[in-house]
């Protein structure tokens, strides 16, 4: 009987969870679905086609272009966001002096908002008066055209992604690496442990399920990318870094919002196949959840 | 008590009857551009209400194209009854005619005995006719055109180019000299960045070469020997000529193009006709130094400008067609579009305000583009047009960076095109 009334109350506790979840996510979710099995193009009359557009996508070189960048972009900014924010969380986790303030400038291209973060980069990037080329003018230098090839294009949405998201990715890990008690630390030296076995053995076990947490919401959000391309490449040269959010958005542009609808399943399959991924390997549920 | 409930129903009737018979109709106008262009609007609606008693409400909207043509097209394909007039880029017409969005205007233009001959025939023949129906005209129209420095042709002793042969010549010629004082100087500068703006350039480019998109009967076309030679041509410029700077299929967008011009590092530059003004304002490095002509074309090819510009039409499911054709009749009236022509710098559908001697007094290079739109090449008026123009814009890109054979490029648009009107038109049946 008791339960029974714990349960009510807990069911109480959870409904606004539940009813916001279903109203501003599950919804739409499934509105998008139900969209991506019809025809609907603006200028002609609308149809049920069932899957269809999936049989599209099948043959569609463009949809695989920009899955693969979908995919690889997250594989190559994420792991050097993870590599570059797990030395700055140990360097901030040292104790010096100035480190409150070491630690609040390190957050400000987190802070800036990520539309204008992406206009600066263009603003470097730029052939004519963008102020990489001013460099290479001062050295003499001729110009490059960074934006202009598929390596530089990919490049330079990565550089700007790390830039951006490192501090992000620095200040969850430091919270992870304060929770590390110091006496262990203190044990493995009186074994006679260097500092690269104590990082491995100690600190990296310890804090597994803040790092899967870190790579988990990086990973999601880079997979989604789309103002930082929408500013500095728009998806050029020749369409080589379209991610599939923007090739979704294109579409619905041109006003074939089944297709890009279609375009927009797959990117949340995507990442919801990845997300859970995570979630089994990292086993949060059982470490912290 | 009685007679109190009566009172309340006399008195709301009374309030209905006297908004239904007092209030003129309200026509609801869209229209967008650039914050001056739609104030002066306001002022040309005031006087339409002072002259018709007719109140127009307008519906502003955004400067950008492709938020203006999603602005529209969502009223539209929910058959509302607003805005009952909008002014449509001139790629829309055939997408928004295709849809059965606009109201043919023959009836009106019979009934008023209005003469449509004055328009540019071309123009009502290449846009505003569908299914040789009209419905539309011409507001405001564009095309393409070569901006040259007159000084420098001269103190290298070169002459107007009109071949392209002659422009590329010329080009590396004054280019070579030029960049010992100006390391940036370079020939020609045109839009190449993957936006709608590149199709124009490709379109004058096809052209010239005797190429285009669709032939006479409406196939796509676009895997040709002559659009792959103006492709190649493209290409060159960039890569082998190297005439156009390095950054042409990154940046280069009208305003780009317009700038690297203005600050006098180039010889040569296609834009539209609104650069004229900006060029010759008082405190810019190349006022009075440059000209107007027609681009360039092969030897055995012809010249060619690719069209822009705004078209007016009525929405079929207006609720007051009537008054809507009485603002339309108003907006092309020939004392409108000569305030158009002298306050916005419009260059008015109409061809007989470019004989007008206070027009020409006011806008001397009048006469060049007078000439250069006999020569108008339209974009494609399809319903899937947008769409074909994506592919394109992608395909001639990734050419123009050199990641694709100009070959390639168009032998993938074409069949990409043709999987798009095969998938819309399977759905048309």
């Amino acid at each position: 009987m008791k339960v029974n009334r714990e349960f009510k109350e807990a069911l109480l506790f959870v409904a606004p969870l539940v009813i916001f979840i279903s109203f501003f996510i599950l919804l739409p979710i499934c509105g998008t679905f139900w969209t991506s099995l019809w025809q609907d193009v603006a200028f002609i009359s609308k149809k049920f086609i069932g899957l269809e557009n999936y049989v599209r996508l099948l043959s569609d070189r463009h949809f695989w272009q920009s899955t693969y960048f979908t995919l690889l972009f997250p594989l190559i900014s994420v792991s050097l966001e993870m590599f570059f924010g797990m030395i700055f969380a140990l360097v901030l986790n040292e104790t010096f002096r100035f480190r409150g303030i070491l630690r609040g400038i390190s957050l400000i291209p987190w802070a800036i908002p990520s539309i204008v973060g992406a206009r600066i980069w263009q603003l470097i990037y730029r052939y004519d008066y963008g102020l990489a080329n001013l460099f290479l003018k001062m050295f003499g230098i001729q110009s490059i055209n960074w934006l202009g090839s598929p390596v530089g294009a990919f490049s330079a949405l990565v550089l700007a992604d790390v830039w951006r998201t490192t501090p992000f990715v620095a200040i969850i890990l430091l919270a992870g690496l304060q929770t590390v008690p110091n006496d262990i630390y203190d044990q493995a030296q009186v074994d006679g442990s260097n500092f690269v076995q104590r990082f491995f053995k100690i600190t990296l076990p310890l804090i597994k399920p803040i790092v899967i947490i870190a790579l988990l919401f990086r990973t999601i959000d880079a997979i989604r990318v789309f103002d930082l391309i929408y500013v500095i490449t728009e998806g050029g040269p020749g369409g080589v870094t379209t991610s599939l959010s923007l090739y979704g958005y294109k579409f619905f542009l041109l006003g074939d919002f089944g297709y890009g609808s279609t375009v927009s399943v797959i990117l949340f399959l995507i990442s919801f196949i990845i997300a859970l991924t995570y979630i089994k390997v990292g086993r949060i549920r059982t470490s912290i959840l | 008590m009685k007679y109190y409930k009566l009172s309340i129903i006399l008195y709301i009737l009374c309030i209905l009857f006297s908004n239904c018979s007092q209030e003129p109709p309200t026509l609801t106008f869209a229209i967008g551009g650039a914050p001056s262009e739609v104030e002066y609007w306001e002022i040309l609606i005031k006087k339409f209400k002072e002259k018709s008693n007719i109140s127009v409400k307008i519906l502003r909207q955004p400067t950008d194209t492709d938020q203006r043509r999603q602005g529209l097209v969502i009223p539209l394909k929910a058959k509302k009854k607003d805005p009952d007039v909008f002014l449509m880029d001139v790629i829309w017409v055939g997408q928004f005619a295709a849809s059965d969005w606009l109201q043919p205007l023959a009836h009106y233009i019979n009934k008023d005995t209005l003469n449509v001959d004055v328009f540019f025939q071309s123009i009502i023949e290449q846009v505003d006719m569908y299914n040789k129906k009209l419905v539309a005209l011409p507001v405001y129209i564009d095309c393409g055109l070569l901006y040259y420095r007159k000084d420098l042709l001269e103190k290298y002793g070169c002459v107007i180019p009109e071949t392209w042969d002659d422009l590329i010549h010329c080009a590396q010629i004054i280019q070579k000299h030029e960049k010992k004082e100006n390391p940036q100087f370079r020939g020609f500068v045109w839009q190449g960045a993957q936006y709608e703006g590149l199709i124009c350039t490709f379109l004058e480019f096809a052209v010239s070469h005797r190429g285009g998109i669709v032939d006479k009967n409406g196939n796509i076309v676009i895997n040709c020997k002559e659009n792959i030679e103006a492709l190649e041509l493209m290409k060159n410029m960039i890569h082998s000529y190297k005439i156009s700077p390095p950054n042409t299929f990154t940046e280069m967008k009208e305003e780009e193009v317009r700038l690297f011009f203005d600050a006098g590092n180039a010889l040569f530059e296609r834009n539209w006709p609104y650069a004229w003004s900006l060029h010759e304002r008082e405190d810019s490095p190349v006022q009075g130094k440059i000209a107007i002509t027609l681009l360039p074309k092969t030897a055995d090819g012809k010249n060619a400008a690719a069209l822009g510009g705004w078209h007016i039409g009525i929405s079929k499911y207006s609720d007051n067609k009537d008054n809507a054709w009485e603002l339309v009749k108003f907006i092309i009236a020939y004392e409108t579009q000569k305030e158009l022509t002298l306050n916005l710098g419009w260059n008015p559908g109409r061809s007989d305000i470019y004989d007008d001697s206070e027009i020409k007094e006011n806008v001397p290079h009048i006469a060049v583009l007078k000439k250069a739109f006999e020569y108008t090449a339209a974009r494609p008026n399809l319903p899937y047009y947008t769409q074909l123009s994506e592919i394109l814009q992608r395909h001639i890109n990734a050419c123009l960076s050199g990641k694709l054979s100009a070959h390639k490029a168009l032998f993938q648009s074409q069949k990409e095109i043709e999987r798009i009107v095969d998938i819309y038109h399977v759905s048309n049946q």
